[in-house]
C-alpha cells in the first residue's frame, strides 16, 4: 500500500485520461459483483421443524441430514443445488414422493413428522406458491 | 489517499447493493398445514406481533371447527346422528353455517359441506391417509340416497336441529378461506398495510409488497414446480383445489379428497381448479370454496358453473393435462413451465 | 548455393534479454503460494508493458509469446490448461493493447493502457475456463474478484513500470 503511495506520488504521470479508465473499472467492479453475487448465491436450504428453523444448510453440497420431528427421524439428501426427502417415518411418504427441488420458494412439507424444507433465494418472479 | 478512498467507496456501494429486509417472514402448522405469514414494511417487533395474533386466530378456529377432533362442529355433528337438537351458544358458528347453506344452494351443492360421513368414509377423517381399500359401493350408494344437505338444517333462536341423520358437517372447504378472511380484520385492526399470507395454498394478498404488487406462483399439479405466475391485486385472492394435495392410493389409482356429493366418489376428472376472487368481505371463504364446485362438475358444466357464481379468473387442469382458462385470467397470466399453447382453451 | 545465414541482431539480443527476465518473474510468481488459486500480480508483465512502452510493440509481442511458451516448457505444463490459459490471457491482453495503443498521450498515460490489458487478460482467461475447463455459469461467482484484482495489480504493474521507464530514460 504504502508502495503504491510513494510510487503515485513520484511519478506525475497520472492523466485526465487515467482516472477516465480508472472510474469505469470500478463501475465494472461493482456492477458484476451486484449482478453476479445477488443471483446463486443467495440459495441455500431452511429447515423449519413446526415454526422454527432448526437448521441451514447450503445447496452446494453433497450430503444427507438425520432431523429429528415429532414422529421420528427424517432424512434429507442435498446434492449440488437440489435436495430431496429420503426417508420419513410418515405413512404415505408423500414428501418422498415430491423428488428433488432446487428452485428458491420450493419447499416440501412433511406434515406427520412436521418437518419442511424450504429452498431460499433471491426472489424468483413470486412471494409464494399457490397449491 | 486516492486508491484507498477508491477502495472504501467500492466497499460502500456492496453494502447497498444487499437484499431489502423489509419482509417479516413467519411459519406455522395449523388447520394440519403449512401457513406461511410475510408482512411488509413493518418493525420486527410488530410484525412479530400480529403474526402471533393471526397464528392465534387460526388455531382458535381449528379447535372451534375441527371436523373429526371433538369441536363445536363435533358436538352438532353428534347431535345430528342421535336426531337431537342442540343449542348453539356462538354467533360466529350460527353464522358460518347460515353462509354454508347458501353457498351450497348457489353452487348447486356441488359445494356441500354436509358430507362429512364419505369423507370420513373415504379415509380423509385423519391426518395419515392409511386407508388401502376402497369403501363397499352399497356403503357409499345408501349415503349418496340418503341425500346429505345443509338445507336440512335450521337454525331456530340458536337451537339447530336436523331432519336428516346423516348429516355430517365437515368445513374442510370452508374453513381456510374463512380464516384468511378473519386475518384481515386483526391486520386492519392492527394497522397493516401490506401482508400475504398463506394457508396450505390458499393466499390472500394484503397490499402491496411495497412498491409492486404481491405475485404468487401456481403449482404445477405434477411437477414440484411453478407452472405460472399471477400478480395478486390488493385485497384479492387465490384459492385452488387439486387432486394432488390430499389423496390416498389403493392399487395405484389415486383417490383424492375432493368427493362428489353427487356420486359419493372422488371427482377424477380434474387435476386442479384455480379461482381468483376480488375484494369483498368474503373473498377468502370464496376463494376456498369456489374451486370446488369448478373441480367436481363435468367438464360441460365447469364453464357453466364459473359463470353462474360469476367468477371472472379461472384456470383449471383437466386430467389430461389440457387447460381451461378464462379470458380475463389468460391476459394476466406468466406461463413458467414450457407450455403446449395448442392444449389451451379461453373461455 | 549461398549459405544463408541467420543475422543476429541488436534488436534480438534484447528480445532475448528481456524475454529472460519476463520468464524468471514468471517463475517466481509460480512459486509464490496465491490465497485465491488464479489470482496472481503478473509481474511479469510489467516487462512486456516497459517492452512495448521503451521499444515498440512488435517487440512487446515477441517478449510476451516467448515468455508463454518458455515458461510452460520449463514448467512442464506445455500444451495443459494452464498453458492455455496463459496463452489465451497473453492474446487477449496483446489484442487490447493494439487496438487501444493509440489512445492519445496528452490524456492516457500507460496506466489506462496496463488496466485495459490486465482487463482483457483475465478476460481471455475467463472465457477459457468457462469454454473448457469449468463449462458451467458457477465461475461467475468468482468474476468480481478477478476484476478487482485485475485492477489493483494492473496499477501496481503499469506504477511499477513507469518508475522503470523514468529510471531508464535517465541514464
Amino acid at each position: 500500500m504504502i508502495l503504491i503511495k510513494k510510487i503515485l506520488q513520484s511519478s506525475k504521470s497520472v492523466k485526465f485520461g487515467d482516472w477516465f479508465v480508472i472510474t469505469l473499472f470500478c463501475a465494472l467492479i461493482i456492477i458484476s459483483a451486484k449482478f453476479l453475487w445477488s443471483l446463486p448465491q443467495g440459495e441455500y436450504l431452511e429447515i423449519y421443524k413446526n415454526n422454527k428453523i432448526l437448521a441451514t444448510y447450503s445447496l452446494n453440497q453433497e450430503i444427507t441430514k438425520e432431523i429429528n420431528g415429532t414422529k421420528g427421524k427424517t432424512k434429507i439428501i442435498i446434492n449440488n443445488g437440489k435436495v430431496r426427502f429420503s426417508s420419513s417415518p410418515c405413512p404415505k411418504k408423500y414428501c418422498i414422493h415430491q423428488g428433488w427441488i432446487n428452485k428458491a420458494n420450493q419447499t416440501i412439507v412433511c406434515i406427520p413428522n412436521q418437518i419442511s424444507i424450504s429452498i431460499v433465494g433471491v426472489k424468483r418472479g413470486y412471494d409464494t406458491i399457490n397449491y | 489517499m486516492r486508491l484507498n478512498s477508491l477502495l472504501i467507496f467500492i466497499l460502500i456501494s456492496f453494502l447497498f447493493g444487499c437484499s431489502d429486509n423489509k419482509i417479516h417472514h413467519d411459519k406455522d402448522f395449523i388447520f394440519g398445514t403449512l401457513i406461511d405469514i410475510k408482512i411488509y414494511g413493518e418493525s420486527k417487533i410488530h410484525a412479530e406481533k400480529v403474526s402471533n395474533e393471526i397464528f392465534n386466530e387460526f388455531h382458535r378456529l381449528h379447535k372451534l371447527l375441527h371436523p373429526w377432533e371433538q369441536s363445536l362442529i363435533t358436538d352438532i355433528n353428534n347431535a345430528i346422528s342421535k336426531n337431537k337438537s342442540i343449542p348453539i351458544n356462538n354467533d360466529e358458528v350460527i353464522s358460518i353455517l347460515i353462509h354454508a347453506q347458501h353457498l351450497e344452494t348457489q353452487t348447486q351443492t356441488l359445494f356441500n359441506p354436509s358430507i362429512g360421513k364419505l369423507i370420513k368414509l373415504w379415509g380423509f377423517h385423519s391426518n395419515d391417509h392409511e386407508q388401502e381399500t376402497i369403501p363397499i359401493q352399497e356403503v357409499i350408494q345408501k349415503l349418496v340416497s340418503s341425500n346429505p344437505s345443509m338445507q336440512s338444517i335450521q337454525i331456530k333462536k340458536g337451537v339447530l336441529k336436523s331432519n336428516n341423520k346423516d348429516v355430517q358437517i365437515d368445513l374442510g372447504g370452508y374453513a381456510k378461506g374463512y380464516a384468511l378472511d378473519q386475518a384481515k380484520k386483526i391486520l386492519t385492526n392492527n394497522n397493516v398495510e401490506n401482508a400475504l399470507i398463506n394457508i396450505g395454498g390458499n393466499i390472500l394478498a394484503f397490499g402491496k409488497h411495497g412498491e409492486r404488487d404481491w405475485v404468487v406462483g401456481i403449482q404445477n399439479p405434477r411437477k414440484p414446480n411453478v407452472l405460472a405466475t399471477i400478480t395478486l391485486k390488493p385485497g384479492w385472492a387465490i384459492g385452488t383445489s387439486g387432486d394432488y394435495q390430499r389423496y390416498i392410493m389403493v392399487n395405484n389409482q389415486r383417490y383424492s379428497h375432493l368427493i362428489s356429493p353427487k356420486t359419493g366418489y372422488p371427482s377424477n376428472n380434474t387435476q386442479s381448479a384455480t379461482v381468483l376472487i376480488p375484494p369483498s368481505k368474503s373473498s377468502g371463504v370464496l376463494s376456498d370454496v369456489f374451486s370446488k364446485p369448478l373441480f367436481i362438475a363435468s367438464k360441460e358444466n365447469k364453464i357453466k358453473m364459473a359463470n353462474l357464481l360469476n367468477i371472472k379468473q379461472f384456470l383449471i387442469i383437466m386430467d389430461n393435462g389440457s387447460i381451461l382458462i378464462s379470458e380475463s385470467l389468460n391476459k394476466k397470466i406468466n406461463w413458467e413451465d414450457d407450455i403446449d399453447k395448442k392444449n389451451i382453451t379461453i373461455f | 548455393m549461398t549459405l544463408s545465414t541467420i543475422n543476429i541482431t541488436d534488436r534480438d539480443h534484447q528480445i532475448a534479454k528481456l524475454s529472460a527476465i519476463a520468464v524468471a518473474l514468471s517463475l517466481v510468481e509460480f512459486f509464490f503460494p496465491s490465497p485465491i488459486p488464479g489470482v496472481k500480480p503478473g509481474i511479469a508483465n510489467i516487462i512486456i508493458l516497459y517492452t512495448i512502452f521503451k521499444f515498440d510493440l512488435r517487440m512487446g509481442i515477441w517478449v510476451s509469446l516467448i515468455r508463454v511458451f518458455v515458461t510452460s516448457i520449463l514448467l512442464g505444463s506445455f500444451l495443459s490448461p494452464t498453458f492455455f490459459l496463459s496463452l489465451s490471457g497473453a492474446l487477449f491482453s496483446l489484442l487490447s493493447i493494439i487496438i487501444f495503443r493509440n489512445l492519445s498521450p496528452k490524456y492516457f498515460s500507460l496506466i489506462s493502457l496496463s488496466l485495459i490489458a490486465s482487463l482483457a487478460h483475465i478476460a481471455g482467461q475467463f472465457i477459457i475456463v468457462r469454454l473448457w475447463i469449468i463449462p458451467h455459469n458457477g465461475i461467475f461467482y468468482l468474476l468480481p474478484i478477478f476484476i478487482v484484482s485485475a485492477f489493483i495489480f494492473g496499477l501496481v504493474n503499469a506504477l511499477v513500470t513507469s518508475k522503470l521507464l523514468q529510471l531508464n530514460s535517465k541514464k
